[in-house]
């Protein structure tokens, strides 16, 4: 493949990025940029406090459906890191009426899918099935999230699977950086929990855990969910009323999530991978919240620093030094600042040249800023490939239609979106620069051969931190 | 890592479907160019954004020793430069007007992928650039130095540091005694660290004529428009002779190969590879439903028997992918901590042998057929899956038009194929075996927490 898109897949932890803001059916004034119109959907609040978003869309016989929970990571008590995630993955494992082995046997026959995922924020899910099978689907899609009864056996198989989940991930430097990285920038703050659990914190979990927090986190009054497909829309609000309209429960309030330290001087982790031919490492500090006023700006801004192929880290560390298959930089917007880090890996040799070099090209976006024709090229950018980005599919737009709910944001973030961007000035940018692309301040994880990088770990910072990859933690 | 084989899951049968529900709104239209380059076009007005796609038929099967992975080193050359767009213009040109692009190189084929806004302007600077291109590349040994470094330092990413990509190299390098499939896509480090000028304008040569392209287009535009451009720019180049035949075929294997990779790691791998024919082959379909019965879901019989009965794994994948030659059928496992890989080796083969020993109920072979059926509904969500997809069939089936009758031959099918084929090729002695043994890292850094 050409391009890099550095995978933290991972069975560990999604990091659900949401960069910038988003929009559905373009009309044709958005095709020479004039705007764009989230298309027409139904909000709903059933009276249980449930928040139900419906839109309907016919260009395949498929209908997604997208629920977010107000209750992520951050709510895991010490000690039990990976618990908001494990809870989400045990929905499918047993309900009132039905095994584990059922509730796969009968999604398969449908040809559905139920995924689940979690991050610092909230829990959440996704599940697509056949129009023919909307009854159908709809009721296992209920029975999972209204019923679930986390049987010992599937919670203790599942926490087995998961502790060796996390030491497989190791065995690949790349799954597992951003754990490190998490970890070591924010320290004790709930954002540098490791989402999916380590070694030690998952195999403390209980079943009591897993339906405590079940309990206090699954609640209508947190609960948002869109569905997004071909169906019509009243028929669907009935539908969905039905299966979720008496469930009343109480939950327990999102957990308030203060705002991260930024790091201030220079922080260096290296985590010893002895049969690594390559170092993986992470730079950064903290970054911003998901509702920053500046966040278009932010992201015009990085994606000429970092944020597609032609960017300055990729420019300088891939396409003219060959360093590296890629290198890039990102903004995790959150709900509070959420990290902020460039990215990417050299051969053991080369380890102080990329690093060397990633610096300086962090320091001339400072000193020299962007250019006029690349503010144009950067604004054309993000306008175009946002569509097939997030307004495709039903499930991209199940996705958006719940990120914008959850955040607080309105249809003005999409229907806005082209005339901030065309708004966005080169003053601006400097601003925006100075503000909040760090430069002295800035946390370092390198994983790698310790015997080989050791002596150049040093050089960037006055502390170096060592631990060997198969300690358990991150 | 280069689109290979599948390495994920099993879920992701993207290329595999049925196709009644194909009728709706997919009408495609084709024009051959003059020069034989054929043109799909699939018109669809929901985002005001195109897919562009170019198949070229030659991949690591048309390689040698000594030069192996030149084909995917060549994928990434082609956006470094030709006559009228210098280095760096093609991606430069592309994002500034919203545009961004890729590209991936498998045993059999190379793809080129260009996504952009669809504007009359967009589409033109496109024609013009694929043609500069396709005709003109230029070859600068600085830039072909520093390319060197980019697939190698990609290579060290997916197959040196990924337990995964080493073991299924060996896999393939033993599975595989004639046949040039027996070799990485990406290519053994010292013919990356070698191959020369000399062996990239060969490869051009070979590989590049446009009666050796498909192209196929979907989304905003009309299907006269992109015709019209096509005879504009890429009609005038000159036909050539496709590459030569692959004449070479892999004797049948007569007993089981096993061989073991170790390395420090914490946990063991393994994979079963077993020779199965190429696509256009009768037995594909009834093996693609094999492959939904074993490893699609976690009520598929190898999640269920490994990962969720027995616990002796946490994950299973596999399965096939579309080849112009015998290819392999594949199963990757990823044991438990501590697990006796044997008995995970007992487990998995016992499943075969059911399938082969007792047909599959009608209950299950229609849980097959139904998800193959949404897959295929997955796969034509975005305008790049519907890109792909037709290029593919028109490839590997020799015409596009197979992906609409394929939910006629699943229906066709019987338990007693399903049961057939697994009899036919799951096998002992068809079988290739690789273990990733895993032992302790010599570590000198150990657990002290700060050194100054």
């Amino acid at each position: 493949m050409k391009k890099t898109i550095v995978q933290f897949s991972s069975l560990l932890m999604l990091v659900v990025v949401m960069c910038g803001a988003a929009s559905a059916q373009v009309t044709p004034a958005a095709k020479s940029g004039a705007g764009l119109r989230m298309p027409p959907y139904r909000k709903v609040a059933l009276k249980n406090g449930m928040t139900v978003l419906l839109m309907e869309r016919r260009q395949v016989p498929l209908v997604s459906l997208n629920y977010i929970v107000r209750a992520g990571s951050v709510s895991d008590p010490k000690g039990k890191e990976g618990l908001a995630s494990a809870t989400a993955a045990l929905l499918r494992k047993g309900t009132k009426t039905r095994t584990a082995e059922q509730i796969s046997q009968q999604l398969d026959f449908i040809g559905a899918s139920f995924t689940t995922f979690a991050n610092a924020d909230l829990s959440g899910g996704r599940a697509e099935f056949m129009k023919k099978d909307i009854a159908k689907g709809l009721e296992l899609f209920a029975d999972l999230l209204l019923n679930p009864t986390f049987p010992q056996d599937e919670v203790k198989k599942l926490i087995a699977q998961r502790v060796d989940g996390v030491r497989a991930a190791k065995d690949r430097a790349q799954n597992v950086i951003p754990e490190y990285y998490h970890a070591f920038l924010f320290g004790g703050h709930p954002y540098g929990r490791p989402v999916g659990g380590d070694e030690r914190s998952l195999t403390a979990i209980t079943r009591d855990d897993i339906a405590a927090f079940y309990q206090s986190g699954y609640a209508p009054g947190n609960m948002i969910l869109a569905v997004v497909g071909d169906f019509n829309a009243a028929e669907m609000e009935k539908m969905i009323s039905d299966r979720f309209g008496n469930w009343i429960v109480k939950g327990a309030a999102p957990a308030a999530i203060p705002a991260p330290q930024m790091a201030s001087g220079k922080r260096l982790l290296l985590v010893d991978k002895p049969d690594s031919t390559q170092t993986y490492y992470m730079i950064g500090n903290t970054g911003v919240a998901r509702t920053n006023d500046d966040r278009v700006g932010i992201e015009i801004v990085n994606t000429l620093f970092g944020g597609r192929f032609t960017s300055m880290i990729n420019s300088a560390l891939r396409i003219k030094s060959g360093l590296t298959y890629g290198a890039r930089s990102e903004f995790e917007m959150m709900k509070a600042p959420g990290a902020f880090y460039i990215s990417t890996y050299t051969r053991n040799e080369s380890t102080e040249k990329a690093i060397d070099m990633t610096l300086d090209v962090l320091r001339q976006l400072h000193e020299k800023g962007i250019t006029e024709e690349e503010l144009r090229s950067a604004k054309e950018y993000i306008k175009g490939t946002l569509p097939p980005q997030r307004l495709e599919t039903n499930d991209q737009l199940a996705a958006l239609l719940t990120e914008l709910e959850f955040y607080g944001l309105s249809d003005a973030e999409i229907n806005d979106y082209y005339t901030k961007v065309d708004a966005m000035t080169l003053a601006d940018s400097r601003r925006i620069i100075k503000q909040y692309f760090p430069l002295e301040n800035l946390a370092f994880v390198l994983v790698g051969n310790a015997s080989d990088i050791g002596t150049v770990a040093k050089k960037y910072a006055p502390e170096v931190k060592t631990k060997s990859i198969v300690e358990p933690g991150f | 890592m280069i689109t290979i084989r599948k390495v994920v899951s099993a879920a992701l049968l993207l290329l595999v479907g049925l196709g009644t529900a194909a009728a709706q709104n997919f009408e495609v239209k084709t024009h051959t160019l003059k020069n034989g380059m054929k043109v799909l076009v699939q018109e669809d007005h929901t985002i005001p954004n195109v897919a562009f796609y170019i198949f070229y038929r030659i991949g690591s099967r048309n390689e040698r020793p000594g030069t192996t992975g030149i084909s995917h080193f060549f994928e990434h050359m082609m956006f470094n430069g030709a006559k009228k767009y210098g280095p760096g213009e093609f991606d430069r040109v592309m994002e500034s007007f919203g545009g961004h692009n890729n590209a991936y190189t498998s045993q059999n084929v190379t793809v080129y992928q260009d996504w952009f806004p669809s504007t009359p302007k967009n589409l033109e600077q496109i024609f013009d650039m694929e043609a500069d291109r396709i005709q003109n590349l230029a070859f600068d040994p600085k830039i072909i130095d520093s390319e060197r470094g980019v697939v190698a330092s990609e290579r060290r990413a997916g197959v040196d540091n990924s337990n995964f990509g080493l073991l299924n190299e060996q896999l393939w390098a033993t599975a595989f005694t004639a046949h040039t499939y027996q070799w990485p896509v990406v290519g053994w480090m010292s013919d990356i660290e070698s191959w020369t000028m000399a062996d990239l304008q060969n490869h051009f040569r070979m590989g590049y004529a446009p009666n050796n392209a498909t192209m196929v287009v979907v989304g905003d535009v009309t299907s006269q428009e992109i015709f019209r451009l096509a005879q504009k720019y890429i009609e005038p180049i000159a036909s050539r002779e496709a590459p030569p035949k692959v004449t070479t075929v892999e004797p049948e294997q007569k007993g089981e190969r096993r061989i073991y990779v170790r390395k420090p790691a914490q946990l063991p791998v393994i994979m079963a590879g077993y020779h199965i024919p190429e696509t256009k082959h009768a037995d594909w379909y009834p093996l693609q439903l094999a492959e939904t019965i074993l490893l699609s879901g976690q009520s598929s019989r190898l999640y269920q028997r490994l990962v969720d009965k027995d616990q002796l794994a946490i994950q299973v994948s596999g399965g096939t992918d579309k080849s112009f030659d015998p290819a392999l059928f594949e199963f990757m496992v990823q044991p438990k901590q501590g697990v006796d890989t044997a008995a995970v080796e007992k487990a998995l083969y016992q499943e075969l042998v059911r399938l082969a020993s007792a047909p599959v109920s009608d209950e299950e072979l229609q849980k097959a057929q139904n998800i193959l059926l949404a897959d295929f509904y997955r796969g034509l969500k975005t305008i790049n899956g519907r890109a792909n997809l037709l290029g593919s069939y028109e490839v590997f089936f020799g015409d596009y038009k197979k992906l609409f009758s394929e939910a006629d031959e699943y229906t066709k099918l019987t338990a007693a194929d399903v049961q057939r084929v697994a009899a036919k090729y799951f096998t002992d002695n068809n079988r290739t075996v690789a273990i990733l043994v895993p032992e302790a890292a010599k570590s000198a850094a150990g657990q002290q927490e700060t050194s100054k």
